[in-house]
């Protein structure tokens, strides 16, 4: 009989035996509980007696710009990680992606709230307008890889690419943001962690018992790269980030695609 | 549309489930309840049981599919937004009935198996109406054939499971009790939402009342199996176990002979169908019987 939930003898979910850990780490139970911790009392993504600091309209309108990028980036993922889930391989890995499109649209659920509090009365239409061209790009050749079916591309794609990508640059942005915004992104990067963590683990599972698929991801990733690079570039230019800050920025993404030896 | 909407935003879910009916609980039902002795231990009563589960958990899987298929269907962020609530929800039905074929006993390298054996072939022929709707990326179809028809089963049968459960195996209604108020919102959506895309689509209306027909015929069929299937009322009557008085639609189903217990679901089933499909411009379509 099953029973209750594992728990390994020392508490830490990583010490349990394999088949155990992932039927853990991929349960909708696992979600629940860790997002109970950091999401409860909270309302449209921050606790309610976060206050206002009063921005110039330059910065208002600059943070507006770099708000509907991140709906347009949440919208690919939700998109990309909601079409996943009919081509996943196994139960688990369709649950973990269910809480993943859950918290997906959370994401842009709580980026819509941001635009408004700021006073954008349309913010669907102003993301149509402020969209990034190369973001829009990632989007249609994410969706592309899904449609296709093509699996460990498309979770490449979604579940490294794209989510290093926001998290490396909701990182940066919530050092610097308005108290409200910053706390905003910190709970969707705690979110985006445990994403990054599924697609390097699926990954890295395949890639040791398949190395061909290595050809095809590094094949993926050039076809992408360009794309990423021009979305930092822009997104910094929108947040006036610093010359080196950009260049992080782009390290922090780097790094996290070549911990799968994807690098070039 | 965006106003009431707003009732079904994930801001709302949050509030409702994890901080809300599901707190405390563990794979949907409190951490110390257990499966009935009796199910795991009668080979009757536990082969039923597992049939009864396998069930639960097909339907599960193809509203898992549906729902995470419409999002990209669907017209509008809001809708996108909702559709995954109901993916996570119907991902969390999907792992707490499975758990419930573990407790029952089911192990794990042996899953699929046990559900091949037992999937009732009329209910993977309902499920298959629905995702040829989902595949062809028909929102409004889709819609109509998820949150409506199957959603309203689910809805149904879950109530009429928690009756017979709620005394005698409090762990297993605890599961469906929570599954039971996230069909409710499901429902709701399904309701409010598409009213206004089929008075936008007309042309549509023939090719759901054909769907809402299809699925209602397989529905009733795996009704009909089901019942002529179980062996648990002559079970327990062998065992000399009475069974408990257990109301349901002002029945008492412990007093009901399984056919019985068959037409007062397709009874109830059908008429919440006339009645949801009505409110949304759909005209209810009188499935075949099956034999």
């Amino acid at each position: 009989m099953a029973g209750p939930r594992p728990v390994a003898p020392s508490g830490d979910v990583h010490d349990l035996p394999p088949e155990l850990f992932y039927e853990e780490v991929h349960s909708f139970e696992f979600w629940f509980q860790a997002v109970e911790g950091y999401l409860s009392g909270t309302t449209w993504g921050h606790r309610p007696d976060v206050a206002e600091a009063p921005l110039s309209d330059a910065d208002r309108d600059r943070l507006v710009t770099a708000l509907c990028n991140y709906c347009l980036g949440e919208m690919a993922a939700l998109e990309g990680a909601s079409g996943l889930i009919a081509i996943a391989p196994n139960r688990l890995a369709k649950v973990f992606l269910s809480t993943q499109v859950a918290d997906e649209g959370r994401h842009l659920e709580v980026f819509h709230h941001r635009l408004r509090d700021l006073g954008v009365g349309d913010p669907e239409a102003e993301v149509a307008r402020r969209a990034s061209r190369s973001l829009l790009l990632f989007r249609r050749r994410l969706l592309e890889l899904v449609a296709g079916k093509d699996w460990e591309a498309a979770i490449f794609a979604q579940n490294v690419i794209l989510e290093s990508l926001e998290f490396a640059v909701f990182r940066n942005h919530a050092q610097t943001a308005d108290p409200v915004t910053a706390e905003v992104l910190r709970l969707v990067i705690k979110d985006e962690r445990r994403h990054v963590g599924f697609g390097e683990n699926e990954l890295g599972r395949r890639l040791a018992v398949a190395p061909h698929i290595r050809a095809r991801l590094g094949q993926t990733r050039k076809e992408l790269d360009h794309l990423v690079f021009d979305t930092l570039a822009e997104t910094a230019r929108v947040l006036g980030v610093a010359r080196d800050d950009e260049e992080r920025l782009g390290r922090a993404y780097l790094e996290s695609v070549e911990r799968l030896g994807l690098g070039v | 549309m965006s106003d009431f909407l707003n009732a079904y935003s994930i801001q709302t879910w949050l509030e409702s489930c994890p901080q809300g009916y599901l707190m405390g609980t563990e794979y949907g039902h409190g951490p110390d309840e257990r499966e009935l002795a009796l199910l795991v231990e009668n080979p009757v009563l536990h082969e039923d049981a597992i049939r009864g589960t396998v069930q639960l958990v097909v339907g599960e899987r193809c509203a898992l599919a549906a729902s995470s298929g419409l999002i990209n269907a669907a017209p509008d962020e809001a809708s996108k937004r909702f559709l995954a609530t109901q993916t996570l929800d119907e991902a969390r039905h999907v792992e707490i009935f499975t758990h419930r074929l573990y407790d029952l006993g089911v192990k794990k390298q042996e899953l699929e198996s046990v559900i091949g054996r037992y999937a009732n072939p009329n209910l993977v022929k309902f499920a298959e109406v629905l995702l040829e709707k989902v595949d062809g990326k028909d929102f409004v179809a889709g819609v109509v054939g998820q949150n409506v028809i199957l959603e309203g089963m689910a809805f149904s049968v879950f109530e009429m499971m928690y009756a017979m459960n709620k005394e005698m195996n409090p762990k297993f209604a605890h599961t469906l009790s929570g599954t039971i108020a996230d069909e409710r919102r499901h429902v709701g959506f399904g309701e409010n939402r598409i009213g206004s895309l089929i008075k936008e689509h007309p042309e549509k209306r023939a090719e759901i009342e054909r769907m809402q027909k299809d699925m209602s015929y397989f529905m009733l069929a795996t009704f009909a199996d089901a019942f002529r299937q179980t062996q648990a009322p002559a079970e327990l009557e062998r065992l000399g176990i009475e069974r408990q008085h257990a109301d349901y639609q002002g029945s008492d189903l412990g007093v009901m002979a399984p056919e019985q217990m068959e037409h007062l679901l397709a009874d109830t089933v059908l008429k919440e169908f006339k009645t949801r499909l009505g409110r949304i411009g759909i005209q209810y379509q009188t499935p075949a019987m099956p034999a």
